[in-house]
Formats: structure tokens, C-alpha cells, sequence
């Protein structure tokens, strides 16, 4: 097969996903050049459809998108390679018994070497603040902290766009700002931030308005925010 | 929680887990094939109290191991002295026992990755076939982690239930908790994409 040559930005062009009988997102046409970008709006607006389209979890309906100069439809493996992904409910992301299995599950299809694997996992664990939890059952953890292993579970992987959708949601508001710093850290890496939390949004370079499946505005984050704020109060 | 590992740095800790199986397995058939006196009651336990002990697990943890198969050792040695004589069900029962407490010593002293991994390779025979070790190890580890998802998921249920003022029963548990196993399900998937296995 051949490889694509990566880009920094994320290309999408006209567009749409049906899902079942309702247009999740409806002619969608922007390109995102930022590092940091956020995705808001209301329940059922499409910004969860449109990060999982970026992800490749969803298949677009028509149009075409790029993301790093990768089609997620045709080039899967590559995509996998280049981005990593957090949902909002730590327990569906945990698949291996203790912590430090876990977060040395996501290297498994790199067959690296034990040596490097072991160095990864220790210094993952390292920065989420998990290495006094190696070798606790993961299901065990509090909500805070499985959410740190979920996210320490993508970032493992060393992906250069992160995907992170409504990662905050199940989380009180000590766990919210440290999963955010976590997050929003300065990273080589791009992230693309799905969240019902507009302070959080506002933290982002740039920001994405979706709704009723329609992108509504893109920009500055403080705009889009404020011009949500007021979509809301009408 | 099915992670049963128990961290050490003992011998059979630092074994590798495909060789260490293996000699398990051997130590298993052979205690389940002794004769059924009280004698062999006697070295089915001397056997196993011994593996503890080499293993570091010591004496505290077979306990542990002995009380999570209470039930077996009720129903087996109830069922046996109903029909055999005293001395066949107490060699019965302990070979059992002593089976299954020296099976567990493999997944007290290996991490599941370990045994994932020997798994695979063990597997890798089968690859003619068109047999993915990979793939059916996932499915392993995958089965390991969901156990306890299934019962958290299980007693939420419940939970939401009584608040509403429902009455118990297996419909009415059932059907929820097909719905909640099935969303599970989607957003695992979803998750193991994410993670670059699927």
C-alpha cells in the first residue's frame, strides 16, 4: 500500500454521516490548522459523530476528509498509527486487569521490545501520577483515576492527534482540571477536544460550534464560546 | 476483580510463565490421578502446602485460595459422602481442591500480559490454520477484564431499580442489563479501535 505523506492540518469537504435515519452531520466543510482545537455544542449537535469520523470509528456518508494527510476510511492502519482516542466512560477504555498492563496494552500491535515497552510504561505512568498504582486491579480505580489511565493508555502510543471526547464528563471538578492540564499541557501533539465545558474550550487555540449537525462557526475560542452562550440564551 | 497477580520477585514469580504452565499442568494430573486413600489426601495437601511455601505465596494466601472454593469443597465432599465411603470422599475432595489451588498459583504468580503472551506463542502453532493467536489472546484478555464490568453493570441495575421502586425479578433484570452488557460492548469495541488492536 502506499503511504500518504502526513500533513499538520485536517481537511474536511462537504462533509455528511447518516446515521440511521437522522444527518448526524450535515455538509460540513473546514479545514483546522491549529494544535489545540475544541468542539462544542449541544446534545446531538454532531460534534461526537465528527470527532469519531476524525477517528475513524465512523464512516462518512459523502464527502472526504484528511486528517494529517490521511483518509481514515481508506487508510486505517496508518491512521491508527498517527491518532489516539478518550471517550468520556473510563470503564469501556480498560481492557487489561491491573494499571501497568493496561497502559502497556495499547503498545501490543507495536511489537516493540520488552525492554522499550517497560521504559514506556514507566514513564507514562510517571506522568499521570500512576506509578504507586502499577499493580492495582484498574476497575478498582476511582473515576478520576481510571480516566488518568485511559488517557495515559492513548498517549502511550506517542500519537501525533489526539482525539478526546467529552473526556471530562463523568469527573468532579478536582479530576476535570487535572485531566484538562493533562490535556491542554504544551505537546508535540495535536488534540481535538470534544466538551460540554465552554472554560475548557476556551483554553483551545481555535474552536468549532456544531449544531443540528451544521458547523455554526469556527475561530477564536472566546468568540465562538460567547456566540454559543447566546444561541443559548435565545 | 479477576486480576489475582499477587507481585513478588520470588522464583516462580520470575519463571517464565509458557515452562511454568507446563510444570503446573504436570503437578495437577499428577495429584488428580493419585489413588483415593487418606494417604493420598495427605500428599495431595503436603504437595500443595509445599508449592505455597516454595513460591513465596505462603500459607496466608492458600488459605485465601481455600475459602474462595468453600463451595466447591461443600458441594463435593456433600455429594461424595452420600454415596462413597468416607475415605474415598476426603481423597476425592482433596485432590480437587489441591488441584485447583495449585492451577491458581499460575495466575497468582504471572502477570495476564505474560500469560496473554505465552498464550499467543503457544498458539502460534495453529497459524497454518488460519488460527490469529493474537486475536483469540484479546479475546482472552478481554473476557478477563469484562467480568467485573458485567457485575458492576449488574448491580447498577439493581440499584436504578429499587430507586424507581421496581420489584426484583429476571425480567425485569434481565432485559436492562442485555441493553447496558450491549452499549458496554459497543463502546469496548470503539475503545479497542482507539487503541490500535482492532
Amino acid at each position: 500500500m502506499t503511504e500518504s505523506m502526513t500533513t499538520d492540518s485536517i481537511e474536511v469537504s462537504d462533509l455528511s454521516v447518516r446515521l440511521g435515519d437522522r444527518l448526524a452531520l450535515d455538509s460540513v466543510t473546514l479545514t483546522l490548522e491549529a494544535r489545540r482545537i475544541a468542539v462544542i455544542g449541544a446534545n446531538g449537535s454532531g460534534k461526537s459523530t465528527f470527532a469519531r469520523v476524525l477517528g475513524g470509528l465512523i464512516a462518512p456518508t459523502s464527502g472526504s476528509l484528511s486528517v494529517l494527510g490521511v483518509d481514515p476510511v481508506a487508510e486505517r492502519t496508518q491512521l491508527r498509527r498517527l491518532v489516539s482516542l478518550v471517550f468520556s466512560n473510563p470503564d469501556a477504555q480498560i481492557i487489561m486487569p491491573t494499571v501497568a498492563e493496561d497502559a502497556a496494552f495499547s503498545l501490543r500491535s507495536a511489537r516493540l521490545p520488552r525492554s522499550e515497552v517497560a521504559e514506556r510504561v514507566r514513564e507514562a505512568l510517571d506522568q499521570f501520577g500512576l506509578t504507586e498504582l502499577a499493580d492495582r486491579a484498574a476497575h478498582d480505580l476511582s473515576g478520576g483515576q481510571k480516566q488518568l489511565l485511559a488517557l495515559c493508555g492513548a498517549v502511550i502510543r506517542r500519537p501525533q492527534l489526539l482525539i478526546a471526547d467529552e473526556p471530562t464528563a463523568y469527573l468532579d471538578a478536582r479530576n476535570s482540571r487535572l485531566i484538562a492540564d493533562h490535556l491542554l499541557a504544551p505537546s508535540d501533539r495535536r488534540l481535538v477536544l470534544v466538551s460540554h465545558d465552554l472554560a475548557l474550550a476556551e483554553r483551545c487555540d481555535v474552536a468549532v460550534l456544531f449544531e443540528d449537525g451544521r458547523m455554526l462557526g469556527l475561530g477564536d475560542p472566546a468568540d465562538i464560546v460567547s456566540r454559543y452562550e447566546a444561541s443559548l440564551a435565545c | 476483580m479477576l486480576t489475582l497477580y499477587r507481585p513478588d520477585t520470588g522464583w516462580l514469580h520470575r519463571a517464565p510463565a509458557g515452562p511454568k504452565a507446563f510444570v503446573l499442568l504436570v503437578i495437577v494430573l499428577a495429584v488428580s490421578l493419585l489413588p483415593s486413600t487418606y494417604l493420598s489426601a495427605a500428599i495431595a495437601a503436603a504437595v500443595t502446602i509445599a508449592a505455597y511455601l516454595l513460591s513465596r505465596l505462603g500459607l496466608a494466601e492458600l488459605g485465601r485460595q481455600v475459602v474462595a472454593v468453600r463451595w466447591i469443597i461443600v458441594v463435593t465432599f456433600g455429594f461424595q459422602v452420600l454415596f462413597l465411603p468416607m475415605e474415598s470422599a476426603v481423597a476425592n475432595t482433596s485432590r480437587v481442591v489441591a488441584a485447583i489451588v495449585i492451577a491458581a498459583l499460575l495466575v497468582l504468580t504471572t502477570r495476564v500480559a505474560d500469560l496473554l503472551d505465552a498464550f499467543e506463542r503457544g498458539l502460534g502453532v495453529f497459524c497454518r490454520f488460519g488460527l490469529d493467536p493474537a486475536r483469540v489472546a484479546l479475546v482472552l484478555a478481554v473476557a478477563i477484564t469484562t467480568v467485573p464490568v458485567l457485575t458492576r453493570l449488574a448491580v447498577g441495575v439493581r440499584e436504578a431499580q429499587r430507586a424507581r421502586g421496581a420489584r426484583a425479578g429476571v425480567r425485569s433484570f434481565v432485559i436492562p442489563f442485555l441493553v447496558v452488557s450491549l452499549k458496554h460492548a459497543d463502546e469496548l469495541g470503539d475503545a479497542l479501535t482507539a487503541r490500535g488492536v482492532a
